[in-house]
Protein backbone atom coordinates (compact mmCIF):
# COMPACT_ATOMS: atom_id res chain seq x y z
CA UNK A 1 0.00 0.00 0.00
CA UNK A 2 2.72 2.48 0.92
CA UNK A 3 4.89 1.44 -2.10
CA UNK A 4 1.62 2.08 -3.96
CA UNK A 5 1.26 5.47 -2.91
CA UNK A 6 4.96 6.43 -3.43
CA UNK A 7 4.77 4.96 -7.28
CA UNK A 8 1.70 7.38 -7.43
CA UNK A 9 3.38 10.21 -5.87
CA UNK A 10 6.63 9.64 -8.57
CA UNK A 11 4.18 9.83 -11.68
CA UNK A 12 2.54 13.35 -10.26
CA UNK A 13 4.55 15.30 -12.41
CA UNK A 14 4.54 19.01 -12.12
CA UNK A 15 5.02 21.57 -15.32
CA UNK A 16 9.02 21.69 -14.34
CA UNK A 17 9.32 17.63 -14.48
CA UNK A 18 7.97 17.92 -17.63
CA UNK A 19 10.08 20.50 -18.73
CA UNK A 20 13.12 19.08 -17.85
CA UNK A 21 12.30 15.76 -19.04
CA UNK A 22 11.67 17.35 -22.54
CA UNK A 23 14.98 18.99 -22.05
CA UNK A 24 16.88 15.64 -21.54
CA UNK A 25 15.07 14.31 -24.55
CA UNK A 26 17.10 12.81 -26.89
CA UNK A 27 16.30 11.22 -30.33
CA UNK A 28 16.73 7.60 -30.15
CA UNK A 29 20.66 6.61 -31.52
CA UNK A 30 20.83 4.64 -34.61
CA UNK A 31 22.40 1.37 -34.24
CA UNK A 32 25.37 1.85 -36.78
CA UNK A 33 26.79 -0.98 -36.25
CA UNK A 34 27.13 -0.93 -33.15
CA UNK A 35 25.16 -4.18 -31.64
CA UNK A 36 27.34 -6.08 -34.32
CA UNK A 37 30.57 -5.07 -33.06
CA UNK A 38 29.52 -6.04 -29.38
CA UNK A 39 28.55 -9.07 -30.71
CA UNK A 40 31.12 -9.70 -32.48
CA UNK A 41 33.43 -9.40 -29.32
CA UNK A 42 31.15 -11.76 -27.00
CA UNK A 43 32.09 -13.98 -29.91
CA UNK A 44 35.97 -14.05 -29.57
CA UNK A 45 35.74 -13.72 -25.79
CA UNK A 46 33.53 -17.52 -26.29
CA UNK A 47 36.10 -18.96 -28.72
CA UNK A 48 38.72 -17.61 -26.13
CA UNK A 49 37.12 -18.98 -23.66
CA UNK A 50 36.75 -22.61 -25.48
CA UNK A 51 40.00 -23.07 -26.08
CA UNK A 52 41.63 -21.56 -23.05
CA UNK A 53 41.49 -25.09 -21.55
CA UNK A 54 42.42 -27.54 -23.73
CA UNK A 55 45.23 -25.07 -24.78
CA UNK A 56 46.53 -24.69 -21.19
CA UNK A 57 45.85 -28.58 -20.79
CA UNK A 58 48.23 -29.40 -24.13
CA UNK A 59 50.76 -26.87 -23.00
CA UNK A 60 51.00 -27.83 -19.59
CA UNK A 61 50.51 -31.32 -20.23
CA UNK A 62 54.09 -31.25 -22.60
CA UNK A 63 55.62 -29.02 -20.24
CA UNK A 64 54.91 -31.52 -17.36
CA UNK A 65 55.48 -34.68 -19.63
CA UNK A 66 59.22 -35.08 -18.77
CA UNK A 67 59.15 -34.62 -15.09
CA UNK A 68 56.06 -36.31 -14.58
CA UNK A 69 57.70 -39.22 -16.07
CA UNK A 70 60.45 -39.11 -13.62
CA UNK A 71 58.35 -38.96 -11.27
CA UNK A 72 56.41 -41.92 -12.46
CA UNK A 73 59.62 -44.07 -12.57
CA UNK A 74 61.08 -42.76 -9.46
CA UNK A 75 57.43 -44.23 -7.55
CA UNK A 76 58.07 -47.28 -9.54
CA UNK A 77 61.36 -47.92 -8.14
CA UNK A 78 60.36 -47.08 -4.48
CA UNK A 79 57.35 -50.00 -4.43
CA UNK A 80 59.78 -52.35 -3.07
CA UNK A 81 59.87 -50.36 0.19
CA UNK A 82 56.06 -51.89 0.44
CA UNK A 83 56.69 -54.63 3.01
CA UNK A 84 57.18 -57.78 0.83
CA UNK A 85 54.60 -60.08 2.67
CA UNK A 86 52.02 -57.06 2.04
CA UNK A 87 52.68 -57.01 -1.84
CA UNK A 88 52.08 -60.78 -1.94
CA UNK A 89 48.80 -60.91 0.32
CA UNK A 90 47.83 -58.02 -2.03
CA UNK A 91 48.77 -59.81 -5.41
CA UNK A 92 47.13 -62.78 -4.32
CA UNK A 93 44.03 -60.67 -3.80
CA UNK A 94 44.73 -57.93 -6.45
CA UNK A 95 46.07 -58.89 -8.99
CA UNK A 96 49.07 -56.77 -10.34
CA UNK A 97 49.24 -54.67 -7.17
CA UNK A 98 51.95 -52.34 -8.45
CA UNK A 99 49.84 -51.59 -11.60
CA UNK A 100 46.86 -50.43 -9.20
CA UNK A 101 48.93 -48.17 -6.90
CA UNK A 102 51.13 -46.46 -9.76
CA UNK A 103 47.39 -45.79 -11.44
CA UNK A 104 46.27 -44.63 -8.10
CA UNK A 105 48.86 -42.13 -7.93
CA UNK A 106 48.83 -40.96 -11.69
CA UNK A 107 45.20 -40.36 -10.78
CA UNK A 108 45.17 -38.25 -8.18
CA UNK A 109 48.43 -36.30 -10.16
CA UNK A 110 46.07 -35.99 -13.10
CA UNK A 111 43.01 -34.62 -11.18
CA UNK A 112 45.33 -32.50 -8.93
CA UNK A 113 46.66 -30.72 -12.27
CA UNK A 114 43.57 -30.30 -14.04
CA UNK A 115 42.40 -28.64 -10.72
CA UNK A 116 45.20 -26.54 -10.85
CA UNK A 117 44.86 -25.72 -14.40
CA UNK A 118 40.76 -24.72 -13.86
CA UNK A 119 41.99 -22.47 -10.99
CA UNK B 1 13.40 -13.34 -31.32
CA UNK B 2 12.38 -9.56 -31.48
CA UNK B 3 8.83 -10.48 -29.79
CA UNK B 4 10.51 -11.64 -27.03
CA UNK B 5 10.77 -10.33 -23.57
CA UNK B 6 13.72 -8.81 -21.73
CA UNK B 7 14.01 -11.56 -19.16
CA UNK B 8 13.25 -14.20 -22.15
CA UNK B 9 16.63 -13.07 -23.82
CA UNK B 10 18.40 -12.75 -20.59
CA UNK B 11 17.73 -16.40 -19.61
CA UNK B 12 18.45 -17.79 -23.45
CA UNK B 13 21.57 -15.83 -23.12
CA UNK B 14 22.56 -17.03 -19.61
CA UNK B 15 21.59 -20.92 -20.10
CA UNK B 16 23.28 -21.55 -23.59
CA UNK B 17 25.47 -18.74 -24.01
CA UNK B 18 23.47 -17.50 -26.35
CA UNK B 19 25.13 -14.28 -28.65
CA UNK B 20 22.55 -13.92 -30.72
CA UNK B 21 19.90 -13.72 -27.93
CA UNK B 22 22.39 -10.79 -26.23
CA UNK B 23 22.63 -9.26 -29.41
CA UNK B 24 18.97 -8.53 -29.21
CA UNK B 25 18.80 -7.00 -26.04
CA UNK B 26 22.49 -4.81 -27.48
CA UNK B 27 20.02 -3.87 -29.84
CA UNK B 28 16.99 -2.60 -28.11
CA UNK B 29 18.96 -0.79 -25.68
CA UNK B 30 22.39 0.38 -27.06
CA UNK B 31 20.54 4.06 -27.65
CA UNK B 32 19.31 4.21 -23.73
CA UNK B 33 23.09 3.24 -22.78
CA UNK B 34 24.57 5.60 -24.82
CA UNK B 35 22.56 8.33 -24.67
CA UNK B 36 23.17 8.31 -21.04
CA UNK B 37 27.31 7.84 -21.52
CA UNK B 38 27.12 10.57 -23.49
CA UNK B 39 25.40 13.18 -21.03
CA UNK B 40 27.56 11.93 -18.48
CA UNK B 41 30.52 11.95 -19.90
CA UNK B 42 30.24 15.12 -22.57
CA UNK B 43 32.50 12.81 -24.91
CA UNK B 44 30.79 10.64 -27.91
CA UNK B 45 34.04 9.29 -28.75
CA UNK B 46 34.53 7.73 -25.25
CA UNK B 47 30.96 7.34 -24.61
CA UNK B 48 30.50 4.95 -27.28
CA UNK B 49 33.62 3.15 -26.53
CA UNK B 50 32.33 2.89 -22.50
CA UNK B 51 29.25 2.01 -23.59
CA UNK B 52 30.81 -1.18 -25.09
CA UNK B 53 32.91 -1.93 -22.46
CA UNK B 54 29.48 -1.79 -20.41
CA UNK B 55 27.96 -4.26 -22.72
CA UNK B 56 31.17 -6.40 -22.40
CA UNK B 57 30.70 -5.94 -18.73
CA UNK B 58 27.07 -6.83 -18.57
CA UNK B 59 27.24 -10.26 -20.64
CA UNK B 60 29.84 -11.36 -18.05
CA UNK B 61 27.74 -10.58 -15.34
CA UNK B 62 24.79 -11.43 -16.88
CA UNK B 63 23.44 -14.32 -14.29
CA UNK B 64 23.39 -11.78 -11.77
CA UNK B 65 20.43 -9.91 -13.07
CA UNK B 66 17.44 -11.46 -10.75
CA UNK B 67 14.86 -10.35 -13.09
CA UNK B 68 13.56 -7.61 -10.49
CA UNK B 69 13.21 -4.62 -11.42
CA UNK B 70 13.75 -2.99 -15.10
CA UNK B 71 16.67 -4.96 -17.38
CA UNK B 72 17.61 -0.87 -18.67
CA UNK B 73 17.76 -0.38 -15.21
CA UNK B 74 20.38 -3.35 -14.53
CA UNK B 75 21.95 -2.28 -17.49
CA UNK B 76 22.41 1.42 -16.58
CA UNK B 77 24.13 0.48 -13.12
CA UNK B 78 26.65 -1.59 -15.36
CA UNK B 79 27.36 1.39 -17.44
CA UNK B 80 27.63 3.92 -14.74
CA UNK B 81 29.69 1.57 -12.62
CA UNK B 82 31.82 1.77 -16.03
CA UNK B 83 31.76 4.90 -16.73
CA UNK B 84 33.11 5.28 -12.77
CA UNK B 85 35.59 3.10 -13.05
CA UNK B 86 36.93 4.92 -16.19
CA UNK B 87 37.20 8.19 -14.57
CA UNK B 88 39.11 6.39 -11.93
CA UNK B 89 41.72 5.11 -14.59
CA UNK B 90 41.65 7.92 -16.53
CA UNK B 91 42.47 10.19 -13.01
CA UNK B 92 45.38 7.48 -12.36
CA UNK B 93 46.79 7.95 -15.73
CA UNK B 94 47.19 11.61 -15.50
CA UNK B 95 48.21 11.37 -12.10
CA UNK B 96 51.68 9.02 -13.59
CA UNK B 97 52.05 11.48 -16.47
CA UNK B 98 51.61 14.79 -13.94
CA UNK B 99 54.44 13.10 -11.96
CA UNK B 100 56.40 11.96 -14.99
CA UNK B 101 56.66 15.23 -15.99
CA UNK B 102 53.95 15.40 -19.13
CA UNK B 103 50.98 17.68 -19.91
CA UNK B 104 47.55 15.50 -19.69
CA UNK B 105 45.34 16.38 -22.06
CA UNK B 106 42.78 14.58 -20.56
CA UNK B 107 40.63 17.53 -19.75
CA UNK B 108 40.91 19.13 -23.03
CA UNK B 109 39.93 15.40 -24.00
CA UNK B 110 36.40 15.54 -21.80
CA UNK B 111 33.11 17.25 -22.40
CA UNK B 112 33.44 17.64 -26.25
CA UNK B 113 30.08 17.74 -28.22
CA UNK B 114 29.97 17.76 -31.44
CA UNK B 115 30.32 20.65 -34.05
CA UNK B 116 30.80 22.58 -30.81
CA UNK B 117 27.05 23.36 -30.37
CA UNK B 118 26.69 23.87 -26.65
CA UNK B 119 22.98 23.27 -26.20
CA UNK B 120 21.19 24.44 -22.62
CA UNK B 121 21.20 20.47 -21.50
CA UNK B 122 24.98 20.69 -21.67
CA UNK B 123 25.06 23.86 -19.50
CA UNK B 124 22.34 22.46 -17.33
CA UNK B 125 24.82 19.32 -16.82
CA UNK B 126 27.24 21.37 -16.68
CA UNK B 127 26.40 22.78 -12.99
CA UNK B 128 25.86 19.50 -11.43
CA UNK B 129 28.13 17.62 -10.05
CA UNK B 130 28.84 13.97 -11.79
CA UNK B 131 26.49 12.13 -9.06
CA UNK B 132 23.98 14.51 -9.71
CA UNK B 133 23.83 14.62 -13.45
CA UNK B 134 23.95 10.74 -13.27
CA UNK B 135 20.71 10.74 -11.25
CA UNK B 136 19.32 13.82 -13.23
CA UNK B 137 19.79 11.65 -16.65
CA UNK B 138 18.58 8.66 -15.10
CA UNK B 139 15.66 9.70 -13.93
CA UNK B 140 14.47 12.80 -16.72
CA UNK B 141 15.95 11.11 -19.93
CA UNK B 142 16.10 7.22 -19.10
CA UNK B 143 12.82 7.42 -17.15
CA UNK B 144 13.89 5.22 -13.99
CA UNK B 145 11.86 5.32 -11.12
CA UNK B 146 13.56 6.24 -7.74
CA UNK B 147 13.84 2.95 -6.96
CA UNK B 148 15.29 1.73 -10.20
CA UNK B 149 17.91 4.66 -9.64
CA UNK B 150 18.42 3.79 -6.08
CA UNK B 151 18.92 0.38 -7.17
CA UNK B 152 21.66 1.43 -9.64
CA UNK B 153 23.48 3.82 -7.92
CA UNK B 154 23.57 2.08 -4.60
CA UNK B 155 21.18 4.71 -2.60
CA UNK B 156 18.71 4.63 -0.55
CA UNK B 157 15.23 6.09 -2.50
CA UNK B 158 15.35 9.15 0.50
CA UNK B 159 19.10 10.09 -0.92
CA UNK B 160 17.83 9.98 -4.66
CA UNK B 161 15.31 12.05 -3.86
CA UNK B 162 16.98 14.87 -2.39
CA UNK B 163 19.57 14.58 -5.06
CA UNK B 164 17.27 15.16 -7.82
CA UNK B 165 15.96 18.06 -5.67
CA UNK B 166 19.56 19.80 -5.47
CA UNK B 167 19.85 19.20 -8.94
CA UNK B 168 16.51 20.66 -10.00
CA UNK B 169 17.47 23.95 -7.24
CA UNK B 170 20.52 24.32 -8.91
CA UNK B 171 19.19 24.46 -12.47
CA UNK B 172 16.22 26.85 -11.68
CA UNK B 173 19.06 29.34 -9.87
CA UNK B 174 21.59 29.05 -12.59
CA UNK B 175 19.31 29.48 -15.24
CA UNK B 176 16.22 30.54 -16.34
CA UNK B 177 14.66 26.79 -18.09
CA UNK B 178 11.67 28.26 -19.85
CA UNK B 179 13.32 29.56 -22.44
CA UNK B 180 15.44 26.95 -23.85
CA UNK B 181 16.69 24.86 -26.73
CA UNK B 182 16.49 20.70 -26.74
CA UNK B 183 19.83 18.99 -26.33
Amino acid sequence: MTLKIINMAEKIKDAEDRLLESLFESPPLADDGFSARVVSRVNRQLWFRRLTLPVAAVIGGAVAFKPLAGLVMTLANLSFLIPEDIVIAASSSIPQFQTVVLGAILLAVGLLSLRLLEE
Amino acid sequence: MSSSTDNDLVARAVSGQDSAAFGELVRRHQSHVRNFLRKLSGDYTLADDLAQDCFMHAWDKLQTYSGRGSFIGWLLKVAYTTFLQSKRKSKRYAEILDSAGHVADQESRSHVAPDDEVTDLDKFLAVLTEEERAIMVMSYACGLSHREIGDATDMPVGTVKSVIFRGKQKIRNSFDIKDHKHG
